[in-house]
């Protein structure tokens, strides 16, 4: 059978970010697909080098519009590291618990999109419509629905009372209970089982040689989750199950993906009711001492990092960030391997890409 | 040079199996290939640094992965300290363990680990790109993140002159 080569992208059909691949298929089967980024570089790593730390904090937020506070959380890491600072225990806990919004908040958009790209509208629907409720409080602790600008160095800028808690743990119990729809779909919705069962699949084998981590890791039954195995912040105070699955394809993404918010409404609410008093800050100093630091943290797409040197000036030497999505993309080629060309979307909606974060 | 493992703020106690990988790593990496190894020193937050000659560094990853079984790269950090390239390649499995190999600026040139990981194609290409670091032996590929007619020196080189932001 004769090949064909389609050029798909960088103004996708299937995404709203800018990717480019190039599919080689051989009737309606790809046989060979090659990817091109870079889209949406902006530089970001060389900016870091032009600025101070202080306006560092504003800029990486700006990596990823959706786990931008998790950005800051891991770079305000890296450089409290440097500086030696401690962070009060009352801002622990607020960058915990907008981490874990963020999270509930990324699963859920990210659920919306899948269901879109399988035709699924009326879950694609409820998904977004339930996403509000978490955007919601988010606006209401932060000023900002993607953008929150929590984190400071040396702490955190938004504080919440009593009552504020209440209403939040109100709305938390009803996403809760809107949860129930979607684990309804995973479990009994034929269609959607059809369409997304064996489509993708990644064994645990293929996760280990492309160092894939995050939900896409634990859906091949790699049970592995920084939150668990390098606690930062006060996760080690926290209960909860790090979900794993055994199927590695879009199926078993799903359900990593929706019982993982479940866990995350879970931490959320022990986070409120056992919000400790104390300050929100520290005061850091503008010049940070000489030296390096390798911070880590769980995004909702998987383990972050960023490497920091200091040359003991006000402007860091080098920041370099490694998004979770790019391991993700790597995969991209084995997964659309043999897939039918109506299944590319929900290959490439499945390991949840985001194309800011992985161009930077 | 001691491998100073600084007590971790982090409860290590919890995760013992993982520890005792990570500290046969670095044992191992000095039994195999003790001239090689020049130093090792930790690095906050978490992680322990062990720095190599440049030709040392596929057999070390070989031991990692073989010996130790340690096979999670988490990125390539390259970076143009003023006294040639450094790559960093940081390895996880708990705790962080970070290669250190340092390159001439002249002619930064070091083998691929594709073979080994073939998670690291990405990250190697980056390196490639932003700091002009050549990996012998992996397979060619057009550009990645720059611009197809990007003419200039790599962007991340302290040479590289700082770009005017867009209006």
């Amino acid at each position: 059978m004769s090949r064909m080569t389609i050029p798909i992208g960088p103004q996708h059909p299937a995404l709203k970010e800018p990717l480019c691949f190039m599919l080689t298929l051989e009737g309606e089967q790809v046989v060979e697909s090659a990817l091109r980024l870079g889209y949406v570089h902006r530089g970001l790593e060389r900016l870091c080098q032009q600025r101070n730390y202080i306006q560092n904090v504003h800029l990486v937020e700006r990596v990823c519009g959706i786990c931008s506070h998790t950005h800051t959380t891991t770079y305000c890491q890296a450089v409290e590291t440097l500086l030696g600072l401690e962070l009060t225990r009352r801002a622990q806990y607020v960058r915990t618990l907008m981490c874990e919004l963020e999270r509930i908040h990324s699963h859920l958009l990210w659920l919306g999109v899948l269901a879109e790209h399988i035709g699924f509208t009326t879950v694609f629907m409820y998904a977004w419509r339930d996403r509000e409720i978490v955007l919601d409080i988010m606006e209401a602790l932060s000023g900002g629905r993607v953008a929150h600008a929590v984190n400071t160095i040396g702490g955190v800028r938004v504080d919440l009372d009593a009552a504020r808690a209440r209403s939040i743990l109100a709305q938390l119990a009803e996403l809760e209970r809107q949860m129930d729809v979607f684990l309804g779909v995973i479990e009994h919705e034929r269609t959607f089982r059809a369409r997304t069962r064996g489509v993708g699949h990644l064994s645990p084998e293929q996760v280990r040689q492309y160092c894939v981590v995050g939900p896409v890791a634990r859906a091949s039954g790699i049970s592995v989750d920084l939150r668990r195995d390098a606690p930062y912040l006060v996760y080690d105070e926290l209960d909860f199950e790090v979900i794993t699955a055994e199927g590695g394809d879009v199926l078993a993404r799903t359900q990593v993906r929706v019982l993982e918010t479940l866990e995350s409404l879970g931490m959320c609410r022990q986070l409120l009711e056992g919000l400790p008093e104390s300050p929100l800050a520290t005061r850091a100093p503008r010049r940070v001492p000489a030296g390096e630091v390798v911070s880590r943290c769980e995004a909702p797409r998987g383990e972050l990092l960023y490497y920091m040197r200091s040359d003991g000036s006000d402007r860091p030497a080098r920041v370099k960030v490694r998004t979770p999505t790019l391991t993700a993309l790597i995969t991209l080629p084995d997964q659309l391997r043999g897939v039918n060309t109506a299944d590319v979307p929900t290959v490439l909606a499945g390991v949840d890409l985001c194309i800011a974060c992985a161009d930077r | 040079m001691d491998a100073e493992r600084t007590a971790s703020p982090r409860g290590e106690s919890s995760h013992s199996p993982r520890d005792a990988a990570l500290g046969c790593a670095v044992d191992t990496l000095r039994e195999a290939l003790a001239p090689a190894v020049l130093l090792v020193q930790a690095l906050p937050i978490d992680d322990t640094c062990v720095t190599l000659e440049p030709a040392q560094l596929v057999p070390a990853v070989h031991v990692l992965i073989h010996q130790c079984g340690l096979y999670h790269l988490s990125a390539i950090t390259a970076d143009d300290t003023g006294d040639g390239i450094s790559l960093l390649y940081h390895f996880w499995d708990g705790h962080g363990l970070t290669l250190r190999t340092v390159l001439p600026a002249e002619q930064p040139v070091i083998a691929t680990l594709t073979d080994l990981i073939p998670g690291a194609s990405f990250y190697e290409r980056e390196a490639a790109e932003m700091l002009g670091v050549t990996f012998e032996g992996a397979a060619p590929a057009g550009p990645l993140l720059l611009p197809d007619d990007w003419d200039g020196p790599p962007p991340l080189l302290r040479s590289a002159p700082e770009q005017e932001a867009a209006p």
